[in-house]
């Protein structure tokens, strides 16, 4: 084996759902993560449970981006495939995500019964200019995988990836131990070992070239963790209480996590009848005084409206997490899309007053409850936080966070959080609708919370007057927010040809298109927004120092239809602001991409 | 409902004291009557109002919150238990009563009756029935009596009313009673027992709309009507007892409950009472308060490589 040195490379594992290629990814990353390197996993899904194999549908597996530097996104092509066979390969090449140097390694295991399927595919590859490197197990390792009534693939493709990508066999053995060790009876665990280790064997023997990420590992305290792990850990520090959910992909894990957990941190998960009730709950215990939280994705955000908009007008404090997918309806439940902005922010019926934060890496999510906690508290205006399936199931190795151990009084969350969502502290006291906010328990403080309108002593009050009042007060929270806001990020200067602005979950490609372009000196900027409403008052001016003002959006639009960043941020600043990238495409949208359209932009 | 009495230190409950403002009812309304007897129950029990919440729906039953001088949300159509339930789970401490109608309950909030029984928490449901929709001028609601006109069904109600005593005796509600506006002393007598139940307390209220529906109970005869009667259930109406058929009805009898139920008659009393049912919210209390505790500090050490 030949070694090439890499700074960053990019690889995938594809298998037919069900055989373990998330588990072989995530073994592999912990090895390389241990290592020192930095590490970031998207895993493909398939929406159904377990779609026939050796079809398009099953497609399931790994790309896996390791670097010896922080990296922020999944990145452009790949330069390595592991594939089962051939039919998950096919579907994934559509993708068009390959590096024009691709290897693909391809399981030539089930040729024998599908030889014209195999040859149209390597047919495709030679077209595609890709070198291809056929392999296919020994009869002892077939014999194995047949003993366990056909799993532990995985586990050979797991020692081929080990083998490429240099890393030693024993870290990896540890990990699969950790993962495996307690499940397994231990025919079962040596067996899963022994495929492992033929696999490893078989690439050091056989395939003529290996990667080596290069530089000095860190070695600081790392953790691995996905977002919607991280956003249930940050609702734990946060110091909420009551978790209600209705099961609905990709939100459902953070349901699972807590379920699991929160009894142990004082914290209640309640499974409702319905995303209706699931959120009727938490506005029950945020009344109480009990802080409470729901969350769910595009349909069951649908659903919540109407207790969305009745949280505003009770002046009752509210978060809901919306795991974006792609719409409309049913949609690709398994795929990412932003184009849940409009609905978060215009829903509810009658004016709509809320706060949206987005999330854009695994750090966000952590510090996101807290940051809407504070947020839902002062103003008692719902707080919608939006992240997407993207950054619900991707994993990064990250410096482990600061616990915050957020109590009762949301004035104490530090500093630093308020800065990584650009915010400065809002007044101590903010106006609300209704004079009197005691809660239930104080003594001599009855009063009832309604959707009617009501005047400031709580009555319900239908005159034209007081119902003008109303919509100022709950509207002049939004403006203490707009007021508090800093300057969101800007990647490179603050003037030039081109401004690339984005929010949640692009953030790691514009950066990285933004870097590229300053090295290459394409005079462009990028601008991302971790709160996306209500906007800073400044962006206007910023904008006007660039000759153009584009968006990159996981969202559609076209030249008729601005995508909804684009129409937000229109209306916002009045600058003619179009979509350069507003893709629904359900696949994360690339740095080279970005590039690409931004040098195109400037060149017209 | 559990009890959560304590007596009160300062000075005694009074139906003043509760009072808020004049209700925007019409005249004759029977929610006048079910207000006046939540009030009684709660000034005859000395309640403490502070730890009392009021919880209700969309309609004329989902003003009662507002007339009444404790903690309360008047929430969203069909939606009041979803929020009585958060609450619960929240706040073991408060006394929760929740308010809804025929179509709020039944109709655009029957998911939530259902799940609201089965779950079987801690609160008293008082279910207000015209038997129409009447804040929203005299619809069709799922209990209006065949060919009863509306607006919607102008030329009479097509299907047969469904009957609320026994769906939830079918959903498995662990306390079903039955009681009327216009039978003060039985309505006080029907609260308290659903007061003291611990877990859902589904209370049916027969409620006249003169406004929209005067027909719909014949409230000045007793012929109709039984009443249901035990030991452990709901003394009969004292005004009215020795005026109508008064059957002794044993609570823990299921069998016979259902038979009340779908009898075309009127039963009005204690149909069943099941204390032992678990209640969903203590469950997961306890869950907690016995899992062993973790200090936040280390919360993400699990993740760490």
């Amino acid at each position: 084996m030949s070694v090439e040195k890499r700074k960053i490379c990019r690889f995938e594992l594809l298998m037919d759902a069900g055989f373990g290629a998330q588990k072989a990814g995530d073994i592999l990353i912990r090895a390389l993560a241990g290592m020192g390197k930095y590490v970031y996993i998207e895993p493909m899904i398939p929406a159904e449970i377990s779609p026939p194999p050796r079809t398009k549908p099953a497609l399931s597996g790994v790309i896996i981006r390791v670097a010896d530097f922080d990296i922020t996104n999944i990145g452009n092509d790949t330069d390595l495939i592991l594939a089962s066979h051939e039919i998950v390969l096919d579907r994934r090449l559509d993708d068009e995500e390959t590096n024009p140097n691709c290897r693909v390694l391809l399981d030539m295991g089930d040729k024998k019964d599908n030889e014209d399927s195999y040859e149209k595919i390597l047919k495709r590859l030679t077209q595609m200019g890709i070198s291809t490197f056929p392999f296919e197990m020994a009869p002892e390792t077939q014999t194995i995988i047949q003993s366990l009534s056909g799993s532990g693939k995985n586990m050979y493709y797991l020692g081929m990836l080990s083998a490429i990508y240099n890393i030693p066999p024993e870290p990896v053995i540890k990990e699969i131990e950790k993962t495996f060790g307690k499940k397994l009876k231990d025919e079962a665990f040596n067996k899963n070992l022994k495929i492992f280790e033929n696999g490893y064997k078989y690439a050091k023997d056989s395939i003529f070239f290996s990667y080596e990420i290069t530089g000095t590992p860190r070695h600081t305290e790392k953790i691995l963790i996905d977002g919607n792990s991280s956003i249930s850990m940050g609702i734990i520090d946060a110091g909420i209480k009551l978790f209600s959910g209705y099961p609905i992909t990709p939100a459902s894990t953070i349901m699972h996590t807590l379920a699991k957990i929160f009894p142990s941190y004082g914290g209640l998960v309640h499974q409702a009848e319905d995303e209706i009730a699931a959120v009727g709950a938490a506005i029950g215990s945020y009344f109480g005084g009990v802080p409470a939280i729901t969350a769910t994705s595009g349909p069951g955000l649908s659903l919540k409206q109407e207790f969305i908009g009745f949280a505003a007008a009770a002046e009752i404090p509210l978060i809901v997490i919306d795991a974006q997918r792609a719409g409309p309806s049913t949609g690709m439940p398994t795929k990412t899309e932003q184009s849940d902005l409009p609905a978060a922010l215009f829903g509810n019926h009658g004016d709509n007053t809320k706060v949206l934060l987005s999330v854009s890496n695994v750090i966000d999510c952590f510090y996101a409850p807290h940051m809407a906690r504070y947020l839902t508290e002062k103003l008692k205006v719902p707080v919608i936080i939006l992240s997407d399936f993207q950054t619900a199931n991707s994993y990064k190795v990250i410096d482990k966070l600061k616990t915050l151990e957020l109590n009762g009084n949301v004035d104490d969350l530090p500093d630093f959080v308020f800065e990584r969502f650009h915010l400065n502290r809002l007044p101590d006291s903010i106006e609300m609708v209704r004079d009197n906010q005691s809660m239930p328990g104080t003594p001599d403080g009855m009063h009832r919370v309604t959707g009617l309108n009501t005047d400031r002593e709580g009555h319900v009050n239908y005159f034209s007057q007081t119902n003008q009042r109303s919509h100022e007060v709950r509207n002049e929270k939004l403006h203490h927010v707009q007021r508090a806001l800093k300057k969101p990020e800007i990647f490179g200067p603050e003037e030039g040809e081109v401004m690339v602005v984005g929010w949640g979950s692009t953030r790691g490609a514009i950066e990285e298109a933004m870097m590229n372009c300053q090295t290459l000196g394409i005079p462009a900027s990028g601008m991302h927004f971790r709160i996306v409403y209500p906007l800073p008052l400044m962006i206007r001016d910023i904008f006007l120092k660039f000759k153009k003002v584009v968006t990159v959006e996981g969202a559609y639009g076209d030249e008729y239809k601005p995508s909804p960043l684009a129409m937000l941020l229109r209306s916002h600043t009045l600058v003619d602001v179009r979509p350069l990238i507003s893709k629904a495409t359900g696949r994360p949208i690339r740095p080279r991409v970005i590039m690409e359209k931004v040098k195109e932009l400037i060149l017209k | 409902m559990s009890v959560h009495l304590e007596h009160k230190e300062s000075e005694p409950l009074t139906i003043k004291s509760l009072n808020t403002e004049n209700p925007r009812w019409c005249v004759g309304c029977g929610d006048f009557g079910i207000l006046m007897g939540l009030k009684r129950f709660m000034v005859d029990n000395q309640f403490i109002p502070h730890e009392t919440v009021n919880v209700s729906g969309i309609g004329c039953s989902g003003r009662t919150p507002n007339y009444i001088n404790t903690y309360g949300v008047h929430a969203i159509h069909g939606r009041p238990i979803t929020v009585a339930l958060g609450l619960a789970l929240a706040r073991s401490d408060l006394n929760i009563f929740i308010e809804s109608g025929d179509g709020d309950a039944l109709s655009i909030g029957g998911n939530h009756l259902i799940h609201g029984i089965n779950k079987n928490f801690n609160c008293v449901f008082l279910l207000f029935d015209n038997e129409l929709y009447a804040l929203t001028k005299a619809q069709t609601s799922p209990t209006t009596r065949k060919g009863h006109p509306t607006y919607t069904q102008p030329r009479g109600t097509y299907l047969d009313p469904l009957n609320p005593i026994a769906l939830v005796l079918g959903i498995g509600a662990s306390f079903v009673a039955s009681t009327t506006d216009w039978m003060p002393d039985h309505l006080a007598s029907t609260m308290s027992a659903a007061f003291k139940h611990k877990g859902f307390s589904f209370v049916h209220i027969s409620q006249r709309c003169p406004h929209y529906d005067a027909e719909a109970f014949d409230y000045k005869t007793t012929g109709w009507f039984s009443f249901l009667t035990h030991e452990n259930g709901i003394p009969p109406d004292k005004r009215l007892a020795d005026k109508t058929e008064v059957i002794v009805h044993d609570p823990m009898n299921l069998e016979m409950a259902f038979k009340y139920a779908a009898s075309p008659r009127r039963h009005f009393g204690l149909f069943y009472c099941d204390p032992n049912k678990p209640c969903y919210d203590e469950i997961l209390r306890w869950e907690r308060d016995k899992a062993e505790k973790k200090p936040r500090s280390k919360l993400l050490d699990h993740f760490q490589i």
